[in-house]
């Protein structure tokens, strides 16, 4: 008896001397995978369009029936994203998503992307709703933010124009 | 119009069809019709149209189908280059390439004079006698057989000095 | 009898009429030979290859002509050693027909790599993706990847408004011409066509406005694949998400199924919306066609200008009330009015409505009248059409006779069926003041000056004769000739250029001709009223006659009126002379929108559009169909046949307000016509040729386009009035006057209430205008597209002379519902204006 006792106590100081597996979080945090899938993000191009194209695709794969998407028509004095249509609501129940990802399997445009951030909290319904203005990355580097005024048949094309193999 | 302008021709090509078939004539007026202006006006379609008895569109389409139609102006002469197999197994494609070099334009283009337009066509049914081209203009549809680039150029020369004459 | 063979496909053993396509016959026994050029209601072209297919035949010995046995004693069967198309093949007997060999695989799959060489695959953003056949034909036949540089793929342009309402995508365009063979075969409307050729084909227009034909949106149904979209739905949402409701058309008589797509929107902010209105097959009535006025005029429904909160006038202001105040003070004053009470109620209304109507005006003795310009209700429902009546079916043998009627304005699905009997080979009548489209396939034209139309139409119930008779030309002794001896005759009876007076007088014309020739009480034969609302027969059914002069003088005492879906005021200022209206009498005012009437109107009620509730509608040829609700009501509104019950019930009698579906069991049980019927009658349907693309099956989406699958009823055709006909009293009569006559037409787009708020129409619309003969016009000094004034019942107006060789001298055309108000054949005064409009 006075054994298992003893084996007892050594496993209790020996942990008191072993590196804490918990972390100090939000202090601290962990880093993901790199597969991992978290909150989504609207990408942009470089030059600032957006490259969703509101095609609803990402909402006709949602096992969750999570997003909604609403589309309308580009002109180029009031150009969103390439082509002629653009999503003009774009909104995310983060209380429905699963956090699946055929939403980033479906796209056309490899606009919507599962990120790194995990740290999803409201205090009402209705705040889970994301819409599209927190879903769009923000512009990075030379970018202009959307709408954008552009050139006469400079983005014609919602899709980029596929091209022959290389090799 | 067409019918004010050329009364006796509209109503020689009309009478050759039954008047229930109108639409018949639509071939000779349209050639009647680019005779006048090199090309086939929207106006003359509508004109045509109306002497028809059909849409404009349905006229639109006719001159859309056939070659030898235009909607759109050009040149005095049209020069006609075939590229069809035959022709290019017989250097066509490097005529055409030359004449557009001596010309100073592209394929489709007119030159600034507005005397010539260069365009390459298929079959003109002139395979043994290739590098050949047709040129087309108000005198009509001419043949150009067995050229070479310097005869083609003095054919385009020949029309030059014509006009400076004229 | 047409001869029938016998065939095998893949397998089956199919037997079909002769002449019969493969594709048709394959289709029938359930097997899809995939298509894109082909469509069933067209003639074949063979152009885009997809559905070859190896055809054997028996093999004939050619010394004695019999067909070679093999070792068991079957044909011989030959298979040709190329492929065949199965759409212009026809079937002869023996046949055997592979459609799923390896040999039709490899070539179908070849066929769609062609297709999509320069297709630019752009689904996401396409309208017609997740209801396209290019999309489904490629998943099913294609090859997966493409052999074809890239490099080489045309690029054209993505954006062209073939007018304001369709638009184009050069690069989606597969050519395979099914929208120019319909504007040209069925419609013949040849406002678009091939321009060039060979890979350079596209799609022109050059009429002007652009692609100007009212059937314009079923090019975007039939096109298979995303080239041809309206600019309504543009962009709208995505096929897959939206939810589908059966309805009706509510535009004009012929009573079209259509089926409305809905869709909750943010840009509505968070409503379920209408996106858009498809056809839904109706083999009877408009088949898979609907015209550009059901598809696009629904926007009224939807505007902001519709009532939303009964008014009352306080101090001589309408200002919003509750319910129960409004009700009460209603139903204090009809009680009061007793005896003094005058209904007014419309074909706009469902047969439920109008049904209630007339229950609550006779609780009190009151007096229910039809709100309409145009009689013969009584008579189409005594010498109507019978049950089994089809356009569809009428060919040889039959004589249509269409009088006093621009079908292509009033009804253009009655003109595409209309047109294409005569194609089929009926004897087309049709009879005119002035020339209209449907002369173009008419084999006996009548012209009879304004005025004269019963007249005309009296006097071919006499002239049988190879004679003319004096005053009419030798035309009418010809048509009534062809018109008698016809096995099958029907007539379709308008209002051009007529009123109330005129109608009446032209209808019993119609009805005694039809008697005189015996063609009535059988299907294919009796009288057909081009009305101008949906559902005036069903009104007239319902017990609702118009105002005619002789009922005039006892409503001239009504003590309160209630108007219902109408605008008296708006369409004729005078009536308010008419009606010896006292500013006692009090005026009830029952609408969608705050009309000229609602605003002298003491108390105004909100009522519901007909997409947001349900309800039955007769159409002219007397078939009662089932409409249901497609968007959420507005709030605080209700169904009219609600709103009477509601004001019943504060008057102390019980009617049916809540469920529509009871009232018509009412209706059943009082109306004699429509007895035995139910809405669960109403919802049946049938198995209808061809099959098509959108609903529960899908099944022909490929084969005949998006149109809806019939699943919630076909209607059922009422039977005839069992009453004998009385002799009908032709009134005779004649205009009066000297002078310009003004004379109303009807055309399609108008500037009514229930077109104009559909902005996409505008241009179409365009300005108030008046058609006169330019002889008319040199005396007048009125120069073409100048603005004129003209004095009408004393009212002045403005409008835009249009010059017209084709209007009859001494009249002027004023178009119904577009500003100036006009209700029959008047005298009219117009003075050139100064300015000139471009």
């Amino acid at each position: 008896m006075l054994k298992e006792l003893g084996r007892g106590m050594w496993t209790t100081l020996r942990s008191m001397f072993e590196k804490p597996v918990t972390i100090e979080y939000p202090e601290v945090k962990r880093p993901v995978r790199a597969r991992f899938k978290g909150r989504h993000e609207l990408k942009r191009y470089d030059n600032g369009l957006e490259k969703c194209i509101g095609c609803s695709l990402c909402a006709a794969a949602c096992p969750a029936d999570a997003i909604f998407v609403e589309a309308a028509e580009n002109t180029d004095e009031v150009r969103f994203s390439p082509g002629e249509r653009y999503a003009s609501t774009y909104e995310i129940n983060m209380l429905r998503c699963i956090f699946c990802g055929y939403c980033e399997d479906a796209c056309p445009t490899e606009a919507i992307v599962l990120g790194d951030n995990y740290e999803l909290s409201f205090t009402d319904r209705r705040q889970a709703i994301y819409p599209k203005e927190m879903l769009l990355e923000p512009v990075r580097g030379e970018g202009k933010t959307t709408p954008q005024k552009t050139e006469p048949g400079e983005f014609i094309r919602s899709i980029p124009l596929m091209e022959n193999p290389k090799d | 119009m067409l019918a004010e302008k050329y009364p006796l021709e509209t109503q020689n090509i009309l009478a050759k069809y039954p008047p229930d078939q109108k639409r018949s004539a639509v071939m000779p007026l349209l050639y009647l019709a680019q005779r006048e202006s090199g090309y086939v006006t929207k106006a003359a379609m509508q004109d045509i149209a109306a002497l028809c008895e059909m849409s404009v569109t349905e006229v639109a389409s006719i001159v859309g189908f056939y070659s030898l139609y235009y909607d759109k102006p050009a040149g005095k002469y049209r020069v006609q280059v075939c590229t069809d197999l035959p022709c290019a197994l017989r250097g066509a494609d490097e005529f055409l390439s030359k004449l557009c070099e001596n010309l100073g334009i592209k394929v489709g283009e007119t030159t600034p004079d507005g005397l010539v337009t260069v365009e390459a066509v298929m079959c003109l049914a002139g395979c043994d006698k290739a590098p050949m081209f047709q040129t087309q203009s108000s005198e009509g549809i001419t043949y150009h057989e067995n050229q070479t680039i310097e005869s083609a150029l003095e054919v385009i020369d020949a029309w030059r000095q014509q006009e400076k004459q004229a | 009898m047409t001869k029938l063979v016998s065939l095998t496909i893949d397998g089956k053993q199919v037997t079909v009429p002769e002449g019969t396509l493969f594709v048709d016959a394959a289709k029938r026994v359930g097997i899809d030979i995939p298509v894109f050029c082909y469509h069933p209601k067209m003639e074949p072209v063979g152009m885009c290859r997809m559905c070859l297919v190896d055809v054997g035949r028996p093999m004939i010995d050619r010394a004695t002509g019999q067909p070679v046995m093999d070792e068991n004693g079957a044909p011989k069967i030959q298979f040709g050693a190329k492929l065949d198309t199965a759409c212009t093949t026809p079937v002869s007997e023996g046949m055997v027909v592979i459609g799923a060999s390896d040999k039709v695989k490899a070539a179908r799959k070849d066929i769609v790599e062609f297709i999509l060489t320069s297709h630019p695959l752009d689904c996401p953003v396409c309208d017609k993706g997740g209801e396209c056949p290019l999309q489904n034909l490629t998943m099913a036949y294609g090859p997966g990847e493409t052999r074809f540089l890239y490099d080489d793929k045309l690029h054209l342009a993505k954006q062209v408004p073939l007018g304001e309402l369709i638009y184009l995508d050069r690069e989606r365009c597969i050519q395979c011409g099914r929208c120019v063979r319909f504007q040209d075969e069925i419609v013949d409307d040849p406002v678009i066509g091939f321009f060039n050729r060979g890979r350079s084909l596209e799609i022109v227009t050059h009429s002007d406005p652009g692609f100007d034909s009212v059937f314009s949106g079923n090019t975007t149904d039939i096109c298979p694949v995303g080239a041809l979209t309206t600019a309504d739905f543009r962009f709208g949402a995505r096929p897959w998400e939206l939810k589908s409701t059966s309805s009706i058309c509510s535009q004009c008589p012929v009573g079209c199924n259509i089926t409305f797509n809905v869709r909750r929107e943010a840009a509505s902010g968070g409503k379920t919306v209408i996106k858009r209105v498809m056809p839904r097959q109706n083999e009877t009535v408009n088949e898979i066609w609907i015209c550009d006025k059901g598809r696009f005029g629904y926007h009224y429904t939807e505007s902001d200008d519709r009532l939303t909160t009964p008014l009352i006038r306080k101090n001589g202001e309408l200002t919003p009330a509750s319910w129960d105040e409004a009700l009460g003070l209603v139903a204090s004053r009809f009680s009061a009015a007793g005896e003094g009470l005058l209904t007014l109620g419309s074909g706009r209304l469902s047969n439920e409505d109008l049904f209630n109507l007339r229950q609550l005006t006779e609780g009190v003795k009151g007096k229910a009248a039809l709100y309409t310009h145009m009689a013969g209700g009584d008579l189409t429902a005594q010498v109507g059409v019978a049950p089994g009546t089809d356009f569809g079916e009428m060919g040889k043998g039959t004589a249509i006779l269409v009088a006093a009627s621009d079908l292509y304005e009033e009804a253009p699905i009655w003109f595409l069926r209309i047109k294409q009997a005569a194609e089929r080979g009926a004897t087309l009548i049709v009879a005119n003041a002035r020339p209209t489209k449907l002369e173009a396939y008419a084999s006996h034209v009548i012209r009879y000056r304004y005025g004269a139309e019963a007249e005309t139409i009296a006097a071919m119930t006499v002239d049988r004769g190879p004679t003319t008779v004096a005053g009419h030309p030798s035309s009418v002794a010809d048509a009534s000739k062809a018109f008698a001896e016809a096995e099958n005759a029907v007539i379709l009876f308008g209002s051009d250029g007529l009123g109330l007076e005129g109608s009446q007088a032209l209808s019993a014309a119609c009805a005694n001709l039809l008697v005189a020739t015996r063609h009535v009480g059988r299907a294919n034969n009796g009288l057909v009223g081009v009305w101008s609302r949906a559902n005036d027969q069903g009104a007239w059914d319902m017990g609702l006659r118009p105002l005619t002069v002789d009922r005039r003088p006892e409503l001239q005492s009504a003590k309160a009126i209630y108007v219902v879906a109408a605008d008296p005021f708006g369409d004729d200022p005078g009536l308010l002379a008419t009606f010896n209206l006292q500013p006692a009498t009090f005026l009830v005012v029952q609408d969608l929108f705050l009309t000229e009437t609602a605003r002298r109107a003491d108390v105004v009620l909100p009522a519901q559009a007909f997409t947001e509730r349900e309800g039955a509608y007769t159409s002219g040829e007397r078939r009662v169909q089932r409409f249901y609700p497609a968007a959420p009501a507005r709030p605080d509104t209700w169904p009219d046949f609600a709103i009477t019950a509601q004001i019943a019930q504060k008057m102390g009698s019980i009617l049916e307000g809540r469920v529509p579906a009871a009232v018509f069991t009412q209706i059943a049980a009082t109306v004699a016509a429509y007895a035995g019927l139910s809405y669960r009658k109403l919802a049946e349907t049938n198995d209808q040729w061809p099959s098509v693309g959108s609903g529960v099956r899908r099944k022909g989406l490929y084969f005949s386009g998006t149109a809806y699958e019939n699943k919630q009823g076909v209607g059922i055709h009422l039977p005839l009035s069992p009453t004998p006909l009385p002799p009908v009293n032709m009134q005779s009569f004649h205009l009066q006057g000297e002078g310009l006559l003004a004379v109303p037409v009807t055309c399609l787009y108008d500037r009514g209430q229930t077109v104009y708020p559909s902005a996409l129409l505008h241009q179409r619309i365009g300005e108030v205008w008046v058609a006169l003969h330019p002889a008319d016009a040199e005396r007048l000094g009125v120069v073409a597209n100048s603005r004129v004034s003209l004095t009408l019942g004393g009212a002045e107006f403005d409008a835009t002379a249009r010059l017209d060789e084709s209007v009859p001298q001494g009249v002027a055309l004023i178009p119904r519902s577009m500003g100036i108000p006009i209700n029959g054949p008047e005298a009219v005064e117009i003075r050139a204006g100064e300015r000139v409009v471009l």
